[in-house]
């Protein structure tokens, strides 16, 4: 065994070249010394994986039309084949009538809020116990992103973007152990701080919540926003994030613990959107999805003073369209009047008559406001819906 | 050289199908072929070759995206995980794999939590482990037959007593 020893050197050698570099990694939080390396080496291979993402993603159809092809057994010979290939181009139209719901629901969300959003689509994502919970996705800084993003999909918050190269981007996910966010209760402005549990989470189907004021009574079905950020930066204000599942008994701690479970499954991401500019104005409760019945009793959910704001009401603002399928587009999507319901033609100038000549028949007065807004958060939660 | 060629290649298409296709399967646990790749190829290649693949491989998947951990996490793991199936591959085989495949997870959890991260504790142990370790071994010989049809047996004379043990596997 005289190679044992020098093996035994080698193997000391490398380990300690790894420790090295986690503790020169650990202690550089804020000059990150391997930073140009990882801006290089996650370029080379974010590049590799959206490659390779576009290849595999009939995979997840194939695994899809093998489990749905049970009942074609007894078909004959060549109907079988025939079937096949249908099965094959259907399930891949499955796909991406289900990517276009999914897009549909987060600009309608998007919209709703205000916000100004970038498609993006996960290409990668990690999972080996013991680490961290995060996608990659295909929009980087050349679409605008930048460190610090809120991101969401059609059913509420996703997490925020850790990193970003010029093409893909790096998403820590909101069951990741590591990420906190502020959080706040429904119809009040009692503030929280939700955190990932990681695999204790069941693999993200359930947060943590700690509501700061432990003397507060809190309920199994009430459901929570993000407070929101100084400039929006980690997370933009008002994006839903998920519902009390548990409360749990902690007499005498200073903060009362529950578990919620996210509106967006967190486990099976697909089309995100990246929030480039927050709105203008906190849309409060407005981008929750209509109550459940027994809730919406007690607690009329659209509150006036938000609803009423025709200002919450702009048409959602895509900042990168060539990515949207063309049929499922933000022209789609936009509002039945999205001229009328900007709060430039609401101010009494815009109400003038020749702004209700007979090319613009659709133009309404403030008051009308109201009612679109109704009925497009109605057309929203249709989407929302189908997704669930 | 084509054996060093073959090997880099072999751990990259491992990491990149990891992260695309393997993790978003839409099942929660899924086994980790990156490590089941380097186990296999310290298994064949021996200790040295086996602690300096899993160091690369390891860096390699520090540095692949997504990730926002410390970088040599996984290189830690990796580079002590190749050299244990070099080291001991060539006397008990199955035995080597199989403890390597259960034993890995568990590791990375250790330094995690020994590291600090969040989130880390006895309960997500009891959460993850067992079944990253039965995924993981359940993977196993897949894998390493895989390999060895790419790579070919061990080249060393004592060889001869490690291949029938790898046909069984």
């Amino acid at each position: 065994m005289k190679d044992s020893r020098r093996s035994r050197l080698f193997l000391g050698l490398l380990l300690a070249v790894a420790l090295v570099l986690i503790t020169v990694d650990h202690r550089s939080e804020n000059t990150p010394v391997f930073g140009p390396l990882r801006t290089i080496v996650t370029s080379a291979f974010g590049a590799v994986e959206r490659g390779v993402s576009t290849v595999t993603e009939p995979i997840g159809g194939f695994v899809g039309a093998l489990a749905g092809a049970q009942g074609s057994r007894e078909q004959i010979t060549n109907l079988k084949a025939q079937n096949s290939k249908l099965e094959g181009e259907l399930s891949s139209q499955r796909i991406d009538k289900r990517r276009s719901a999914e897009l549909q629901a987060m600009l309608g969300l998007s919209g709703l809020g205000g916000y100004k959003v970038v498609p993006a689509q996960v290409v990668a994502r990690r999972a080996s116990p013991g680490f961290e919970d995060a996608v990659e996705i295909d929009a980087g800084t050349a679409d605008g992103i930048k460190p610090d993003m809120t991101v969401l999909n059609g059913q509420g918050l996703v997490g925020r973007v850790v990193r970003a190269t010029t093409s893909t981007a790096t998403v820590v996910l909101l069951c990741d152990p590591a990420s906190s966010t502020g959080a706040r209760i429904e119809n009040s402005g009692e503030l929280g701080v939700i955190s990932g549990l990681g695999a204790n989470g069941n693999s993200g189907r359930r947060i943590m919540f700690r509501l700061l004021d432990s003397t507060l009574p809190i309920a199994a079905g009430t459901r929570l926003v993000s407070f929101g950020s100084q400039q929006g930066v980690p997370y933009v204000a008002g994006v839903p994030i998920g519902v009390i599942e548990k409360v749990e008994a902690t007499p005498g701690e200073l903060t009362r613990t529950a578990y919620a479970k996210p509106f967006a499954d967190l486990s099976s991401i697909d089309v995100v959107g990246v929030v480039v500019e927050g709105p203008k104005r906190d849309p409060r409760d407005s981008l929750l999805p209509p109550a459940p019945k027994p809730a919406a009793k007690p607690k009329p959910k659209p509150k006036p003073a938000t609803s009423a704001l025709p200002g919450q009401q702009a048409p959602p603002q895509i900042a990168r369209p060539g990515v949207t399928n063309p049929e499922t587009g933000p022209a789609n999507r936009a509002p039945a009047g999205p001229e009328n319901t900007a709060p430039r033609n609401t101010r009494p100038e815009n109400t003038a008559p020749e702004n209700t000549a007979p090319e613009n028949p659709e133009n309404v007065a403030p008051a009308d406001t109201r009612t679109t807004d109704r009925e497009n958060r109605g057309e929203t939660s249709i989407p929302d819906d189908e997704a669930a | 050289m084509p054996r060093i060629l073959l090997t880099t290649l072999l751990v990259l298409t491992a990491l990149v199908l990891q992260v695309t296709v393997v993790n978003r399967l839409p099942v929660s646990v899924v086994p980790d072929f990156v490590l089941l790749v380097v186990i296999a190829l310290g298994a064949i290649r021996g200790p040295v070759a086996g602690a300096t693949i899993g160091f690369f491989s390891g860096l390699g998947a520090d540095l692949l995206p997504p990730a926002d951990h410390a970088l040599g996490q996984h290189a830690l793991v990796l580079c002590l995980v190749g050299f244990t199936a070099g080291r001991w591959a060539e006397r008990w085989p199955l035995l080597t794999v199989a403890a390597c495949a259960v034993g890995a997870p568990a590791f990375a959890l250790a330094v995690s939590g020994l590291l600090g991260d969040p989130g880390i504790d006895l309960r997500t142990f009891e959460a993850v482990w067992p079944m990253a370790a039965l995924v993981n071994l359940l993977a196993a010989p897949v894998v390493v037959w895989a390999v060895l049809k790419v790579l070919g047996p061990r080249p060393e004379k004592a060889t001869a007593a490690a291949v029938p043990g790898w046909r069984r596997a």
